[in-house]
């Protein structure tokens, strides 16, 4: 892999991350929420799905013009289910959160400091952002290890 | 706005949202499952089948959410909205069931 690709896969993951931390930066605005920082809210949920798609068209593209040779790395070393499984599932969970993401700036154009259900149904796009995108960083994570120790000398 | 107080965009496009990620999950596994028709059919679509399967989740999402809207006279659907959080909150958990589940199962 040349250094620009994996600069390319860092920067998948810095916008994911991004798009987590923004979401919990909803949320907690959300949970406080008021006439004063209500713009601030809907500035930040178009930016949680902003973060998204940027990682989910940076990934993307890694994936279908890189990945080949990491997946066939992963199969043949001693953690096969990085590929099986959490690649897997990573790939087709990851749409739900561009879903999510998407949603979240249409939801967020109520008005949240006078309606609570509007709240609870931002609280609840938000909270499933956060622990999908934790999922998906983990899986990741182990993506990662899983051609790592297919690479190391048996 | 309507009368549940949240837009008329928030209730149809969560519904949109609710439906495609249950989809999303069932045109994993029966993807998964047909390979020489249904896979074979995605990958001649697109370069890639995740591309083909992207571009159908998104494209659906918003033409469903913009059909949603336009329902009951342009009005859009009207639903609870502790009954649309159930909804969009249970059927994001069964979408990702499913893809786990199978991924679990057969991978």
């Amino acid at each position: 892999m040349s250094g620009g690709v994996e600069g390319l896969m860092m920067v998948h993951v810095l916008f994911g991350m991004l798009c987590i931390v923004t979401a919990v930066w909803v949320f907690v605005d959300v949970l406080n929420v008021s006439e004063a920082n209500l713009a601030r809210i809907r500035m930040m949920s178009i930016a949680v799905a902003v973060f998204m798609w940027l990682a989910y068209l940076i990934g993307g593209y890694w994936y279908v013009t890189y990945y080949a040779a990491d997946k066939a790395v992963i199969l043949k070393g001693p953690w096969p289910l990085a590929h099986s499984f959490f690649m897997e599932m990573k790939e087709h969970v990851v749409l739900l959160l561009v879903l999510l993401t998407t949603f979240l700036p249409i939801a967020a154009a109520s008005n949240l400091a006078a309606n609570k259900q509007a709240r609870t149904l931002v609280l609840c796009v938000v909270g499933l952002i956060v622990l999908i995108g934790m999922a998906m960083d983990g899986s990741g994570a182990i993506i990662g290890v899983g051609a790592k120790v297919g690479l190391m000398p048996k | 706005m309507a009368a549940n107080g949240i837009g008329k965009y928030t209730v149809s496009f969560g519904l949109s949202l609710a439906v495609m990620s249950v989809l999303n999950g069932l045109l994993v596994i029966v993807k998964e499952t047909h390979e020489d028709s249904v896979l074979a059919l995605m990958k001649r679509l697109t370069p890639h089948h995740w591309i083909t399967h992207g571009i159908f989740v998104i494209v659906a999402f918003v033409a469903l959410g913009w059909l949603f809207s336009r329902a009951n006279g342009g009005q859009g659907i009207q639903i609870p909205v502790p009954r649309l959080i159930a909804l969009l909150v249970g059927a994001v958990v069964v979408g990702g069931a499913l893809i786990a589940g199978f991924y679990l199962i057969e991978g």
